[in-house]
């Protein structure tokens, strides 16, 4: 008997093959997608990140730090002069701002001098390489200082006696600091929002979040057109496009609340259970309403076309979180996209849950306004019209 | 009202037409049987009607006016009841009618008013506020039927009614239909239940590999062609009855009975009386012309539930 009911097990299972894909097939590609995006996340990749340098010093010792710097993180952006903005919308992840005094500063060891050497990051920095890039700029400082200063210790031992050893003299006192912490200063790109955990989860798993209605309006959909409800309501005149926007204005209004809850979680909850809390002061509410219209228009397409595209509340069932988890794997919201290998990086500008959460960080991080979500936007609502289309010219298919 | 001529039909890619050449008419205040086993063409024909599908060839007309002019400007001339239950499951019964009275354009004091003749047609009321899903089989098809009905159809196609409901819900579901006809709508009617058909339809078409077998009334389907008996009998052995059977025309094995198909010449006292002298019992008759089902069998040379 147990024989008999594990054949049956088996063949269904066997029979089942997009249940045997949701079993098989997506480990596999989650395997491969999250392996690739992970390659170099035990080597911080902070020596690949895209940068700037201002030097307004120009003295040996500025020089000699550039040169140092260039050899640890390659040559910087060509286009260096204007940096401000290119950091701000994270086109370029930092740029280093050597002040004018730097080298004298450096060499007469001074301990309050004002901030000599500045690192000025993109708002979204990743908290793990901004403090690595912070901590290796003391380093190479402080070591050019304490070279500097032994340099001058031996210039003045080897100086004849009687002759005072001048502006070096001070430098061989013993209760000179050697560290070049005093000098350096790292801050994120000025925007009024402070970059916590929450500031930067709360945009990707509101964009993850969204993108499930694909489940949802897929399953429903499909049910409808199984029972012949849809075929009736064809039957009855309506016409194919009020069938989608009957479907698409529901969960227009379901996502508008899914981000509500969402950032009301991230404002009110988190401060509540000890966490920071997000942070909505000063955004473009604009901005934000393009970018969550946008993701939302994305995830109704989307979920139309699957839902479309599907014979059976099994494919439904698998196909639509499958779709949504490697998204989210490819898209940054998994693994941010700045510890991903280059190849993975170009991948991921390919999905438009990356599209989505690079507009949400636009806004929530970098205080972007309008202009600076239009570029996603643009790409998740022509996504939106292309599954829209792709839904239609498959959804006569089907209600026929 | 409804006249369709040399339709067919191929689905793509499939070897043999799903339809060829069918032609059949029905009027107002007439119930048209249609008969046939599963794939013989019915719910391809019904698609046809209800906008479905695109006429490949020949043509449907609904008053003089082709059939794609009668759907694209006022499609509720025509309504289907399909066979599965095509309405909301999570909706109750009056958010399904409020539905769906929307859906065909209804609207204001006219929805409510249909809403609520509907619900009365289909002895809904009690049910009114309960979730469709929770409803039983026949109160299913009741509802499946309400629909239907709600922008006052004039050609009503109903594809299996039946299926699944009680011995009640049957009997309601039927007089309803007659009700409708009454009323003046032309009315389609399929199903694998002859009794059915031969209870309700005024007309009976029998499709069978997409071509029309037979079109006419059920008496003029069923007035031709031989008397037939059937007939259990004990007391005479086999080939002794098989003998004495055989003279008076010819005899087919219907399980443990026999079917006599009388020559003409024949008649059915003789035959009780020649049993009657052979010594045998007559434990079980049925005397008649042929039924429904003896007719498809003629035609098709299978059951209709084949």
């Amino acid at each position: 008997m147990l024989f008999a009911l594990i054949k049956k097990e088996l063949l269904a299972l066997i029979r089942d093959v997009h249940g045997l894909a949701a079993l098989f097939l997506m480990p596999a590609v989650f395997i491969v997608i999250m392996s690739l995006a992970l390659k170099d996340v035990y080597s911080p990749p902070v020596k690949t990140l895209p940068y700037a340098i201002e030097n307004r010093d120009h003295g040996p010792m500025a020089d000699t730090l550039v040169a140092e710097w260039e050899k640890r993180h390659g040559k910087p952006q060509t286009e260096s002069q204007n940096w401000q903005d290119r950091v701000q919308s994270g086109k370029l992840s930092y740029a280093l701002v050597i002040e004018k005094d730097f080298s004298n500063v450096l060499v007469a060891g001074q301990t309050d001098s004002e901030i000599q050497l500045r690192l000025i990051t993109d708002p979204g920095l990743d908290g793990g390489v901004f403090a690595a890039n912070q901590a290796e700029l003391v380093m190479i400082a402080s070591e050019m200082r304490a070279r500097a200063l032994l340099t001058a210790a031996r210039m003045a031992q080897a100086a004849p006696r009687g002759r005072p050893a001048a502006a070096n003299a001070k430098a061989t006192d013993s209760g000179v600091t050697v560290s070049a912490q005093a000098l350096v200063e790292a801050e994120r790109y000025a925007t009024g929002f402070r970059p916590t955990a929450v500031q930067q989860n709360v945009p990707a798993w509101l964009v993850f979040g969204m993108f499930f209605v694909v489940a949802s309006l897929s399953n429903l959909f499909l049910q409808e057109r199984q029972c012949g409800a849809l075929a009736r309501l064809a039957s009855l005149g309506v016409p194919v496009s009020t069938m989608i926007w009957s479907k698409a204005l529901p969960y227009l209004v379901i996502n508008g609340l899914q981000a509500a809850l969402m950032l009301a979680v991230g404002v009110w909850l988190m401060p509540l259970l000890g966490g920071d809390a997000l942070s909505l002061a000063g955004i473009n509410w604009g901005a934000l309403l393009l970018v969550l219209l946008a993701v939302s228009m994305s995830a109704i397409g989307l979920a139309l076309a699957l839902a479309s595209l599907v014979r059976t509340q099994a494919q439904a069932s698998a196909l639509g979180p499958v779709v949504n988890i490697l998204m989210a794997a490819i898209g940054g919201v998994m693994v941010p996209k700045f510890v991903m290998p280059d190849a993975m990086q170009r991948i991921a500008e390919f999905s438009p849950m990356n599209w989505g959460l690079e507009g949400m960080l636009a806004v929530l991080l970098r205080g972007s306004d309008m202009n600076g979500v239009l570029l996603p936007s643009a790409k998740l609502m022509g996504f939106a019209t292309l599954m829209v289309v792709i839904a239609v010219l498959l959804f006569r298919r089907r209600v026929n | 009202m409804l006249a369709i001529k040399n339709l067919a039909y191929r689905y793509p890619q499939a070897e043999k037409p799903a339809l060829a050449d069918v032609s059949l008419n029905t009027a107002r205040g007439q119930i048209l049987g249609l008969l046939g086993p599963n794939g013989a063409g019915k719910t391809t024909l019904i698609s046809h009607l209800s906008g479905m599908l695109p006429v490949q060839q020949g043509g449907i007309s609904v008053d003089g006016q082709p059939l794609a002019v009668i759907r694209r400007n006022t499609p509720t001339r025509i309504a289907v009841a399909p066979q599965e239950y095509a309405f909301y499951p999570m909706l109750t019964v009056l958010e399904n009618l409020d539905c769906f009275a929307s859906a065909g354009g209804l609207g204001g004091p006219r929805k409510q008013q249909r809403m609520t003749e509907c619900l009365a047609f289909a002895q809904l009321e009690r049910f009114a506020q309960t979730r469709a899903e929770r409803l039983s089989g026949g109160l299913k098809r009741r509802l499946n039927l309400a629909i239907a009905l709600l922008p006052e159809p004039e050609l009503i196609l109903l594809d299996e009614p039946t299926v699944g409901v009680d011995p009640q819900s049957r009997a309601f579901l039927l007089d309803a239909v007659k009700t409708l006809a009454r009323n003046g709508a032309a009315v389609i009617y399929t199903s694998h239940y002859m009794e059915e058909i031969e209870a309700i339809a005024d007309r009976v078409v029998i499709l069978d590999d997409g071509k029309v077998l037979c079109d006419g009334t059920l008496d003029e389907l069923l007035g031709g062609g031989a008397v037939r008996v059937l007939l259990g009998v004990e007391g005479v052995s086999g080939v002794a009855l098989s003998a004495l059977l055989d003279s008076f025309g010819t005899v087919t094995a219907a399980g443990v009975n026999w079917l006599v198909t009388l020559a003409p010449e024949k008649n059915p006292v003789a035959l009780l009386a020649a049993l009657e002298q052979a010594g045998g019992r007559v434990r079980y008759a049925e005397f008649g012309r042929s039924n429904l089902e003896q007719l498809f069998m003629t035609l098709t040379h299978r059951l209709l539930r084949d």
